[in-house]
């Protein structure tokens, strides 16, 4: 089971994403609201794999993955967006990103994803 | 939602109470089976790959049917069969009225014509209507003038009502202002080759209906958690849209907005009133430009 750390602006997905990762026995061992707070938190937390939302206030995704690649060369990230960010989603795999699942979050395909990792 | 529209305007005049139409509407639920079930007892999908296909439904804007044929479960042929199975819902509103013995068929008929008439329709926008496609129905309701992206925006977003909140929401007449006031609001704006803005706002607590649907979970008040969960709402449909015109132009989203106090917003807005669970809420669209607060 994974030590997950969770960055989302939304208290909505953050919960929704909590909820069914430790449904399936994983562990949250944070939340972060921005791209800042997720880069501050990472490198206090230091998790298994952690989800980054791509739109966020402050700092958004994107720059927060460098940030976090900067750091920690072998963090597992996975982006999550809404669909249609498709030219995001490259960039951010070019940046280092393991995987990314859109939103709304399906239960399954999370899981299988995080299973891979 | 032609049940849902027709409906209102039997109550509004008095020809049906609403107890008599909450009995009509749980006539067609209890017989109104979906599409993904006929095709299961049909032998035609197995479980697994209706369940499969109702997933996908969250992700992408397509109808059951339409991502069946594309992942091979279904022929174009067999989804027309199983539609003519699932039936008109006109047909089964009018067929549940009149078993109930609420109204008979002529008078059904002429408050079609009066509600036709009240609405300024043509005999071609009634058979829209009946259709119960909401792309044909949605047109009828939004004032002229109006750029094809922008239908488009708020057609997938109520596409997107319908698959994820509400199978049953209508819509009152669209119109175009430049100021609106809002108690309460949740947004997201889009920038790039055109720039939109796509708001929910209502009165009391009728926003509730999306968030509570969305989060899967009770709200007791229009507060940030609830707000929120409407904003991830519009997050999702402004995903959908720009996915839809992807090859069309480029469009940034910027992170989703709300508040719980009231604001203004004026440009050139287009606000159409959408009945969710029963609650009015107005969805507010801007094109060619972001709200301004």
């Amino acid at each position: 089971m994974a030590k997950i750390l969770i960055v989302d602006d939304s208290r909505t997905s953050r919960k929704i994403l909590r909820g069914l990762l430790e449904e399936s026995g994983h562990e949250v061992v944070g939340e972060a609201e921005n791209g800042q707070e997720g880069v501050d938190k990472y490198k206090e937390f230091n998790p298994d794999i952690t989800t980054l939302d791509i739109t966020m206030p402050v700092m958004d995704g994107l720059e927060a993955l460098t940030k976090i690649k900067e750091y920690d060369k072998n963090a597992k990230v996975i982006m999550v967006t809404a669909a249609g960010q498709q030219n995001k989603m490259v960039e951010a795999i070019k940046n280092g990103a393991s995987e990314f699942v859109t939103k709304p979050f399906e239960k399954e395909n999370i899981l299988k994803i995080i299973d891979k990792m | 939602m032609i049940s849902c529209l027709f409906g209102a305007y039997l109550l509004k005049e008095g020809k049906l109470t609403k107890d008599q139409l909450e009995t009509v509407f749980e006539t067609m639920r209890k017989v109104r089976v979906k599409l993904g079930l006929i095709a299961v007892s049909e032998k035609l999908m197995t479980i697994e790959q209706s369940d499969e296909v109702n997933r996908l439904q969250a992700i992408v804007d397509k109808r059951f049917g339409d991502i069946a044929v594309e992942k091979g479960y279904l022929t174009d042929e067999q989804v027309s069969r199983l539609l003519g199975l699932q039936g008109n819902q006109y047909l089964s509103f009018v067929q549940s009225i009149v078993d109930n013995d609420f109204m008979a068929i002529g008078d059904i008929e002429k408050a079609l014509s009066d509600y036709q008439n009240e609405n300024g329709f043509t005999l071609t926008d009634i058979e829209s209507l009946k259709s119960g496609d909401s792309d044909r129905i949605i047109p009828l309701f939004l004032p002229q003038n109006i750029t094809e992206y922008q239908i488009q925006h708020i057609l997938i977003c109520i596409r997107t009502l319908i698959r994820l909140i509400d199978s049953e929401i209508y819509v009152g007449k669209g119109y175009v202002t430049d100021f609106y006031e809002a108690n309460y609001f949740a947004l997201q704006s889009l920038d790039g080759d055109n720039k939109a803005t796509l708001a929910f706002s209502g009165e009391g607590k009728s926003i509730l209906s999306i968030a509570d649907k969305f989060a899967g979970e009770k709200f007791d008040n229009v507060d940030e958690d609830s707000l929120d969960s409407v904003a991830e709402f519009i997050n999702c449909v402004n995903g959908l849209f720009a996915t839809n015109v992807n090859s069309s132009f480029m469009i940034d989203m910027l992170p989703p907005e709300y508040s719980k106090t009231k604001a203004s917003f004026s440009g050139k807005l287009l606000v159409l009133p959408v009945y969710v669970q029963g609650e009015k809420i107005d969805l507010i669209s801007s094109f060619g430009d972001i709200i301004n607060k």
